[in-house]
């Protein structure tokens, strides 16, 4: 690897240097390095960029070196930042329970509540801006909408990625990735459409309203009648007249497929052990959602670090 | 066997120099927060990336004299963390820039770790002058 000439050839150094690390930590370090550049040739104008360059591997840093920074700065500052992991549980039942210490479990519990809202919105930008795009586009202000609307979907990236870095502990990209200049603007427009994230984040975008409704749909039903269950023990015990909406003819009744009967209290808290366990295999299934989601947003989401960015 | 002895000594200069910036590495890594937060604790107006490492080149010299592009990530994971807040400012003639600034837990952290620092270089120094 010899000295970069070019703004862009130290980027693709740097790239090179960083393969095979996460890729949101692949598009933050271009981000920033590329900041510093631009910045640097904008500050002393009248200098060619090669002895530029050549300086800035002495203040900033050689591509692999800067590569070993960044690495080395991501353990460390993940270990300070997030929130210590739950103390490992040996036991298969302290691993049951111990779902409801691990604060991912909540994390994904609350996506998926926020995941059937923000489902819908992404499904009717991407469905209606594709519309309008594809009709618009035999106007003279078709180009300008579609722009606009391409630029929208890259913002919301963006947003979705920090929603899911908050709430799933994945690591996603903290910058966008850097606007490209000195580049005519037809140009700029065509590498939206040929830079395939633009398509992933929309094919994301839409994936999300049946995703996020299976999601909601699944764990609602499943945190209803898990918490139905753990209730039974209470509806038993105050008298039959105090919650009258609950009762069939004043008595609770109970079908085991066989009949309806009246339920003793031996039957009534093995339901509620029940109770207990559906609660906890639901978390269990929130926090597993969560990863998965959490994988599948990254794919779609986060350019690949091993693809040019050309 | 003179030549073994110097190589024995080139050795011992390039483990030494490992040796060096290994501690570098890990002195930095809390003072560059810390220095951070006061640059921008000080500052009157939010401040870009490049401007605050023009500004700890000025500095010179020890755990700051590192490599630049250390800064950024520190920038950032103190931003995440609530202590620093940023937008983008696009210009026509230049290239858009980060501003960071300070926020009020911010603050409150660069009193807290500014007396943790005080504290931590006095003993240190005792420590050094001998006089335990």
């Amino acid at each position: 690897m010899g000295t970069p000439r070019t703004i862009n050839e130290y980027l693709d150094q740097l790239r090179a240097a960083l393969r095979g690390a996460d890729p949101a930590l692949v598009q933050d370090a271009l981000y920033d390095a590329e900041e510093h550049l631009r910045a640097e040739l904008y500050e002393r104008p009248g200098r060619d960029e090669a002895s530029m360059l050549e300086q800035v591997v002495e203040s900033y840093g050689a591509p692999d070196e800067v590569a070993e920074i960044y690495r080395d700065q991501e353990i460390r500052i993940q270990r300070a930042i997030r929130p210590p992991p739950p103390p490992p549980r040996r036991s298969l039942v302290g691993r049951f329970f111990g779902v409801a210490t691990d604060l991912h479990t909540w994390g994904a519990l609350f996506y998926i509540l926020l995941g059937s809202a923000t489902g819908i919105a992404y499904f009717t930008l991407a469905v209606g801006g594709i519309a309008l795009s594809a009709g618009l586009s035999v106007l003279i202000i078709g180009l300008p909408f579609i722009v606009l609307f391409i630029g929208s979907v890259r913002g919301l990236s963006l947003l979705e990625g920090r929603i899911v870095e908050a709430l799933l502990g994945v690591r996603m990209p903290r910058r966008p990735p850097y606007p490209q200049r000195g580049v005519p603007l037809l140009a700029r427009i065509g590498a939206m459409f040929t830079d395939p994230r633009t398509w992933t984040t929309l094919f994301y975008m839409v994936l999300m309203l049946p995703l996020g409704i299976a999601y909601f749909i699944v764990t609602a039903v499943l945190l209803a009648v898990a918490l139905s269950l753990l209730g039974l023990p209470v509806a038993m015990l105050f008298g039959h007249d105090w919650l009258q909406g609950l009762y069939v003819d004043r008595t609770i009744l109970l079908d085991w497929g066989s009949g309806p009967h009246v339920p003793g209290w031996g039957e009534v808290l093995a339901m509620f052990l029940l109770g207990a366990v559906l609660l906890f295999a639901t978390l269990h299934l929130v926090r597993g959602i969560g990863r998965l989601h959490g994988a599948m947003a990254k794919h779609l989401l986060v350019r690949g670090a091993t693809r040019s960015a050309s | 066997m003179i030549y073994s002895m110097a190589r024995a000594r080139q050795a011992g200069d390039v483990d030494e120099d490992l040796q060096l910036r290994k501690f570098h590495k890990e002195l930095s890594s809390g003072t560059v927060s810390l220095v951070l937060l006061a640059v921008l604790g000080q500052s009157r107006q939010p401040m870009y990336g490049y401007q605050i490492a023009k500004r700890l080149e000025q500095v010179g010299e020890g755990v700051l004299a590192g490599k630049q592009s250390a800064l950024y990530p520190v920038l950032r994971n103190l931003e995440v963390a609530g202590l620093l807040a940023s937008e983008v400012e696009p210009s026509v003639s230049g290239p858009p820039r980060r501003y960071y600034r300070i926020t009020r837990p911010g603050r409150e952290a660069l009193r807290a770790w500014t007396h943790a620092w005080n504290a931590t270089r006095d003993s240190v120094d005792k420590v050094l002058q001998g006089e335990l």
